[in-house]
This record gives structure tokens, sequence and C-alpha cells, in this order.
């Protein structure tokens, strides 16, 4: 009796321990969801009465497909081009090259300074007045006019890529860090080419790290909001589009704003969990 | 033989050219958005095509601070960052604590529900959070835009502080307790020097997260609130570019303060979960 009653007091001690956590999860994150579904179940407007046209308008407009279209476009080929850029650099940086203290620190600026300064000074250094059409107007032949790079869907994949390449190449980066040397080794006293010890040794190896790195930069991606409300012009992914159902439009669409975010989390949610299930099958 | 060597030897010399090229490249791209903005915030008269403004002044600093109200705006960005990592790091203190070294059903569970917030993204709860503190009059006061933040800092702070609390090595504890601590000496000087920087890096992350963030300031600022990051929104929005580019120049500094202090006391691997993209 004496332990039970022990063994309850240590589990209340447990739950007041989890409280204030468990509190600001669902003050801050559930109750806000359940507000917006609610909100999104309503009429515009109104707050009486049920309903599903904000879901069947915004699911039937053509635009709407465009849109997640988008989305989807902007964060895969961002998440494919961090891949690209970050295996390669990641095995340059194993092998300490000269500056390569810098470098890692570089790669760590993209996501400590804040989203809005980087997308505004990229729009300077791309912009038509920007140093990389001065370069290309003045020094590589055949290119005299200045190459429209912002407000495009190439630009704002490059302007992705730039914010949210680090969670890739940090992991991949540190898994490559953590393998084992002696394997590669090993394979090149057997008499594998670096080319053959990298295709069939350490890429295989460092999967799991890229893959994981790349699911959160797909997240971020996907989610993103400030980079394209300032750097997407008339190219507007659904985040901005829920934004711009409340900012633009008077009086603010409240409730097709909210049936867009649901769709937006439900989207998310499903494909991280397809992309979990991928990853955790056995390796191919 | 000589040339076949000779051969090679080019060979290995364009492989090192093309790695330098690769990396400068990257470096330039990452970086000189940074330079471009800081030429852009110095410069005047910056027409047509010049490398660099012809004559250099501060004018724009001073119109960022003159019109602008730069040093009001800094006074509530830093009290709302205080408030958003004062009150994560007392949710993540117990709440870690409970995760990191007692014993409960289903953990792992528990934990990755926990940090949902941080991977729905901060636009769909947004406005749930806008309305709920419409109703409750928080919007435009400095802790309602605290606690919004508090929705994507505390799910940080309590992932780095349950793994630091995991962390702390039961042998220790109990070696303090046989040379006779008491439960306070204890507390004192063993386990608070061994938490320590567990709670430091977790102050400072959760201190970026709430410098930084956008999405949810927007949804609950007001005109009394406005935060550096909103202002600079702002500032692009009436296209004021040299006036915001002294604006992100000020704003930019913390950041790489912050830069500078994870790179010596904090893995990088850890920022990964730490900072998420607004």
């Amino acid at each position: 009796m004496r332990d039970f009653l022990r063994w309850q007091k240590r589990n209340l001690v447990t739950l007041l321990m989890l409280a204030p956590g468990l509190a600001s999860f669902f003050g801050l994150f559930v109750y806000p969801i359940l507000v917006t579904i609610v909100r999104s179940l309503k009429p515009e407007g109104q707050s009486a009465g049920w309903t599903l046209e904000n879901y069947i308008n915004f699911l039937s407009k053509p635009s709407a497909r465009g849109v997640i279209l988008l989305t989807f476009i902007l964060a895969i080929s961002s998440t494919l081009l961090s891949i690209v850029l970050s295996v390669p650099l990641a095995l340059i940086l194993r092998e300490k090259v000269r500056g390569h203290r810098l470098l890692r620190l570089t790669i760590l600026v993209p996501i400590t300074v804040p989203g809005l300064i980087g997308a505004f000074g990229l729009l300077l250094f791309w912009g038509s007045r920007g140093w990389v059409n001065l370069f290309l107007t003045q020094f590589v032949p055949f290119i005299h006019e200045p190459i429209r790079v912002n407000y495009t869907i190439p630009g704002l994949i490059l302007f992705y890529v730039w914010h949210y390449f680090p969670y890739t190449c940090i992991t991949t980066l540190s898994t490559l860090e953590s393998l084992d040397r002696s394997i590669e080794e090993a394979a090149a006293v057997a008499g594998a080419n670096g080319w053959q010890v990298l295709r069939h040794i350490v890429l295989p190896l460092i999967m799991p790290g890229i893959l994981a790195g790349s699911v959160l930069t797909f997240m971020a991606a996907f989610g993103s909001f400030s980079i394209p409300l300032i750097t997407g012009g008339n190219y507007r992914p659904l985040s901005v589009e829920i934004y711009t159902q409340i900012d633009v439009f008077t009086p603010a669409r409240w409730s097709m704003a909210s049936a867009m975010a649901i769709v937006m989390a439900a989207l998310q949610v499903v494909f991280l969990s397809l992309y979990m299930r991928i990853l955790r099958r056995p390796a191919a | 033989m000589t040339t076949a060597r000779q051969y090679l030897q080019a060979i290995f010399n364009a492989k090192k050219l093309l790695i330098y090229t690769f990396l400068l490249s990257f470096f330039l791209y990452v970086m000189s958005p940074f330079a471009m903005i800081l030429a852009k915030s110095v410069g005047k008269d910056w027409f047509g095509r010049k490398w660099l403004p012809p004559t250099l002044t501060l004018d724009w600093y001073r119109w960022a601070v003159e019109v602008a109200g730069i040093p009001e705006i800094t006074k509530n960005t830093l009290i709302i960052a205080a408030l958003a990592v004062a009150i994560s790091t007392l949710i993540g203190i117990p709440t870690g604590w409970a995760l990191g070294r007692r014993s409960i059903p289903g953990k792992e569970v528990l934990m990755s529900i926990i940090l949902l917030p941080r991977m729905i993204p901060p636009i769909c709860y947004a406005l749930g959070v806008a309305r709920i503190f419409y109703r409750l009059h928080l919007v435009n006061t400095h802790i309602g835009v605290a606690l919004a933040h508090v929705a994507i800092c505390a799910p940080y702070a309590i992932l780095v502080l349950s793994s630091t609390f995991e962390g702390l090595d039961e042998r220790v504890l109990e070696a303090a307790s046989v040379c006779g601590a008491n439960a306070v000496r204890r507390f004192f000087h063993v386990i608070l020097p061994l938490v320590m920087p567990g709670i430091l890096s977790s102050m400072i992350f959760t201190f970026t997260t709430s410098y930084n963030e956008f999405t949810l300031t927007l949804m609950t600022f007001g005109p009394r609130t406005v935060t550096l990051p909103i202002r600079t929104y702002l500032a692009v929005g009436e296209g004021y570019w040299e006036v915001t580019a002294a604006m992100s120049v000020i704003l930019i500094i913390p950041s790489f303060i912050v830069l500078f202090l994870i790179q010596r006391e904090v893995a990088p691997e850890k920022l990964v979960g730490g900072f998420k993209g607004v």
C-alpha cells in the first residue's frame, strides 16, 4: 500500500513536471489548430451554421491546383538542388582543406540571420543592377542585357536553396565525419579506385544522413513564408496565398484562409509520412 | 615517362583548381548578398552599371534611427525575445527533466508530439493564434507576441534540455552524495555546473528563433509591438531600399554575434533541429 502511494506520488510529480510543456503545446498549438478548423467549417463572415463550401470553393478553383503545384515544385526542386550542392561540399570540407573553418561558418549563416534580410540581400545581389548581372554583362561574351532572376521561378528556387541547404549540408557533413575511414581504406587496398570507393562505399553509407537532412530542407521550404512574400512577385505559394486572403481582401476572408491553412497542414503531414516510410525502407 | 607524369600532375592541379573554384563560388553565393547590403547602406547616387557606390554617406543610418524609429523597435524586439526566452526556459526545465530522467510510458511518441509545432508550417496555426489573441486582447502587447513565439521556441527548449538532462551521469550524483553533499549543495555545486552549457545553448537558440521570427509576429503585432523583422518587411514594401539596407545591417549584428557564440560553444549539427526557417 505504501509502495503504491509512493508510486502514485512519483507519477503525480512527473505529470506536474510535464504540465508546463503540455500546457504550451495544447494552448499555443492544438487550440489554435482547432480554432482554425472550426473557422474553416463556418460560412464566410458568419458564426452560425456549418459548411464545407470553403474547402470546395478553394479546391475546385483551377488556380488552387496551380498554387499547390507551385508549392511542391519549389519545395522539391530546392531540396534536390540542396543535395546536389551539399554532397560535394561536405566531401571537400571533410578533407580539412584550407579555409574550411570559414566555410563551415558560412554554411551556418543562412539559418542564423533573419530570413527577410537574406531575401532582401539576394534581391539586391541578383537584381538587374546587382553584382551578378554586372559580372555577366561585363565579362561574359554575348550577354549584353541583364538576366532577369528576381520574381521568376528559377530565381525563387535559387533563393530557397540559399536559405534551406544548410539543413542538408550540416547533417551530411556530420554523418560523413562520423564515418569510419578504415572501411574506405580497406576498399582502396582491395583495389577500388577513388570513384568506386565514393560510389559503392561512401555514398551508400551516408545516404541516411543525406535523406534525413533533406527532410528538414523540404519541411522548411514547403512552409516558407517570408521569402516568397517579398521575393515571389506574382508567384505565390500556399503560405503567401493564405496571408493574401486576410491581408489584401476586405473584409478579411478568414474562413477561406483557415480552410487553406488546414489543407496545407494536411499536405505537409501526408508528404512527411510518405517520406518517412520511404526512409524507413531498408536501404536500396 | 616524364610527359605522363606531367600530364597526371596537370590533372591533379586542375582538380585542385576546380575544388577551389567551387568553394569560392559557394562562398560568394552565400556571403555576397550581405556585402551588397552593406554597400547599399553606405552608398549615395548608386545608379546604373557601377560596382560600388560613387559617394559614401551615413544618411541612411540617420534615417533609420530618426524616421523608422530603430531604437524603439530594437527595444520592442529585445523585450519580446527576453520574455520568450524566459518563458520557454521555464517551460523547458521541468518538462525536459521529466522527459530526460523519468520513466514515462510512450516517451518517444510524446516527444515527437511536442515537436509537432516545428514540423507544421507556422502560418497554419498562426491564423488560430491571431484569432485567439484578438479575443483575449493579447494582440499588440509585448507579452502576447512573446507568447506566440513560445509556441515555436518551447519545443526546442524542451528538446535541447531533455537531452542535456539525459546526459547527466547518475554516478557523479551518487559520488557527490557519498562525499557528503546534501541535496542543496549537490544541486548548486554538481548539477548546475553540469547542465549550465545545455541551458545556455537552449537560451541562445530560443533567442535567435524569437529574434528572427516573422510569421507569428506578423499575425500578432500592432503599432506598439513592431519588431525588427516586421519593420524591415514594411520598409521593403515602402521601397526605400537604402534605408532598408541600413536597417538590415543593424539587425544583422546580433545574428553574427550568435553565430560566433554557436561556433565556439555548440556543435553545429545540434543547430539543425534548432532553427526552422520562417
